[in-house]
């Protein structure tokens, strides 16, 4: 994902915003981002999101590096002669104007052939599936319909990059993964590049084609969402995204030493045999089965307790604690045909591959 | 219900307020909550209703004739009083002189007032804020008549601002005792009503709205005509009718910095009342101040609905 071509519609380079309150919002922030890509930046409240977004909007400047929205400095133009759309976390719909004139507005402003205004609203509307609802006002739309009235009016004007600022989160969740298909389904039928901004990393997983995971104003790692999930850069991004159990513990040949057990594992980088490091496994790569079990396919294979379970609907997590490592892990495990989960304390095997414990450097975050 | 240990005691004060909440049923029982509303207007109805009865009796007034030889009231009801006052070319000036700058002082106090308020909405430095805060409030405290007083001093003849433009050549001018003095005086009067009737009204509009409607294409010009100045009409509006009324009413400012010459229709009433003392006529002339800005405040109520001063702009 780097390296900067010339159909790269963003790039940033070096970008530190220090609002002089302490900690710097972003720093070092690098990537470039390719024409008509949806690139979603995930990272926990606090972690800089916004202000990067900002940045690339135009509305910041930042304190050191630069910012190329089509090759040209990103506030190099007065903000209202940007072709830069922009979705806001609390939406900013004007309340005075009919949702039809909210659609409008940026092409009035933007003195589009009036001829042509109407033509156009009514096709973004249904765009948007919003096709029945010209004349409505603002505040007689349901929360779903109010975010699609923002997104027409943030792509009426067929900007060169759409930007989104968590616009989904006050939504419940039903609507929530509904709109974010429509994101996808409205991104793909236009091929405007979009950088959205979210804390889910479901959300991130569902509607992007690459992924950039910040925390405490760093990038952590920028990648396709497979890879993200298989090949989580760091602890942060393992833990972030999805349910991983952590185990510290020494580097050895063909893994991990923990508290005297030996576990199969892959280093993730280069890692001196017995310098410290920590594992990180996936809830759902870890197998469960009755004791004794052998695990075919597994390269370690240990016994616990079931200390807890929780009953999540369409899969039981499990915490399974192992006297061997002196920890306690996650398991996933489907809804069992039988309907029969193992009850709490009760000894079970789990096993894995050595392919899914992901070794760290013990001095990543 | 959690029972405290033995030992526990609630604060004093909450005790209190048991032994007050048992006497208050003792006093009004529950049965009755339905009608605790009305309790609590009541003060102010019997406000109202005094000032209706105090009304009632100008009324009455008002269709009295001074006698000018005994100066005594006429026993009988004429219209002589409302004929008297609606023909006289005085009290027609005055009248217009009134009315417009009533609407002279409301839209510039409005021009001013709007960017303080939104000044002191948005800006992020908390020792700009309160400085702006002060130096709104500082004239409140000085009061009417004393700032008035200032503005003698300060514009007179032989004032600091002539002293000033004297310093560089140009001879001592009136700038007191006329029109533009007393709108100048108003208007400085009022900003403080106007900027604390905006506030409300722009702290509701969300800044993002703002840079949305910029990064929509809208320059800081537009974005004020299409969004910022639809979106504060509610505010706009109670301001501008508090600021109205206020003036058209007002009193002691004509009346210091007009000199004499610049009476509105108080100064008139309060003529009436107590130099000439023809109370009948001062009582009419009060009443058709009364009825025209009723009228006005009802016709502006009847355009905008008296929804729009409520927050939220509701139909
Ligand atoms: N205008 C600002 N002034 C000072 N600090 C700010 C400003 N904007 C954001 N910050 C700080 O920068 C950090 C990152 O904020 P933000 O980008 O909003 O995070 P996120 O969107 O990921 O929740 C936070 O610590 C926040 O307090
Ligand atoms: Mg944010």
């Amino acid at each position: 994902m780097s390296g900067t071509g010339s159909s790269d519609a963003v790039v940033a380079r070096n970008v530190d915003m220090d609002f002089g309150t302490g900690a710097m919002a972003v720093k070092q922030a690098g990537f470039s981002l390719a024409r008509g890509r949806f690139l979603t930046i995930l990272g926990p409240s606090g972690s800089g999101k916004t202000t990067l977004l900002r940045m690339i909007a135009g509305f910041q400047t930042p304190t050191r590096g630069e910012i190329l929205i089509g090759g040209k400095p990103a506030d190099a133009v007065a903000p209202h002669r940007r072709s830069v759309g922009m979705v806001f976390q609390k939406l900013a719909l004007f309340p005075h104007m009919s949702v039809e004139e909210n659609v409008a507005f940026p092409l009035k402003m933007r003195r589009f052939n009036p001829r042509e205004i109407p033509g156009r609203v009514a096709q973004y509307l249904d765009l948007v599936r919003l096709g029945g609802f010209a004349k409505r006002r603002i505040n007689e739309l349901s929360g779903g319909q109010q975010q699609r009235v923002a997104i027409a009016r943030a792509l009426v004007f067929e900007p060169e990059l759409l930007l989104l600022d968590e616009p989904l989160a006050a939504l419940d969740r039903k609507l929530r993964e509904e709109m974010q298909l429509e994101f996808r389904r409205i991104q793909k039928e236009l091929g405007v590049t979009t950088i959205n901004v979210t804390h889910d990393q479901r959300e991130a997983l569902v509607v992007s084609d690459e992924i950039i995971v910040m925390d405490q104003g760093e990038i952590q790692q920028h990648a396709s969402p497979v890879e993200m999930y298989r090949r989580p850069a760091n602890p942060f991004v393992a833990h972030f995204i999805g349910v991983s159990s952590f185990l510290a513990g020494r580097r050895t040949e063909t893994g991990l030493t923990v508290n005297g057990s030996d576990c199969a594992g892959q280093a993730v980088a280069d890692i001196a045999p017995g310098a410290e490091a920590r594992g990180a496994i996936r809830a759902e790569q870890v197998r469960i089965a009755a004791p004794g079990d052998a695990l075919s396919g597994c390269d370690t294979v240990l016994e616990g307790q079931v200390s807890d379970t929780i009953f999540e609907g369409e899969r039981l997590l499990y915490f399974v604690t192992l006297p061997a490592l002196a920890t306690t892990i996650q398991v996933f495990h489907h809804d069992p045909a039988e309907h029969a989960p193992y009850a709490r304390g009760a000894t079970v095997s789990v096993g894995w591959t050595a392919r899914d414990l992901l070794i760290f450097p013990a001095k990543d975050r | 219900m959690p029972n405290p240990s033995p030992e526990f005691r609630y604060p004093l004060h909450w005790r209190l307020m048991d032994a007050v909440e048992r006497i208050a049923d003792l006093v009004w029982p529950r049965r009755l909550s339905r009608h605790t509303g009305w309790l609590f207007i009541a003060p102010a109805l019997l406000l109202v209703g005094l000032l209706v009865l105090g009304l009632i009796q100008i009324a009455d007034a008002s269709l009295r004739t001074l006698d000018t030889s005994t100066f005594l009231m006429s026993e009988d009801w004429s219209t002589e009083n409302y004929r008297k006052a609606l023909s006289s070319s005085t009290y027609l000036t005055v009248a217009w002189r009134s009315l417009s700058a009533a609407v002279l002082t409301t839209v510039l106090t409005l021009i001013l007032a709007f960017p303080y308020a939104w000044a002191l909405v948005r800006v992020k430095k908390a020792w700009i804020r309160k400085a702006l805060l002060i130096t709104l409030f500082l004239p409140f405290f000085i009061g009417q008549v004393v700032r008035a007083y200032g503005w003698l001093i300060i514009l007179g003849n032989s004032g600091m601002v002539n002293e000033a433009l004297s310093l560089v050549g140009v001879t001592p001018m009136r700038l007191l005792f006329n029109y533009g003095a007393v709108v100048f005086g108003l208007v400085q009067y009022m900003l403080p009503f106007a900027v604390l009737l905006l506030v409300p009204a722009l702290t509701a509009i969300p800044e993002e709205t703002e840079t949305a409607a910029g990064s929509l294409g809208a320059s800081w010009p537009r974005i004020l005509w299409h969004v910022l100045l639809p979106m504060a009409k509610p505010g706009l509006i109670g301001a501008g009718l508090v600021v109205f009324t206020l003036t058209l009413t007002d009193f002691a400012v004509p009346a210091m910095l007009g000199g004499g010459g610049q009476d509105f229709i108080a100064n008139a009433i309060y003529d009436q009342f107590f130099r000439t003392a023809d109370q009948g006529l001062g009582s009419a002339l009060a009443l058709i101040l009364v009825a025209a800005g009723s009228v006005l405040v009802g016709l502006v109520f009847m355009i905008f609905g008296a929804g729009t001063l409520a927050m939220g702009g509701r139909k």
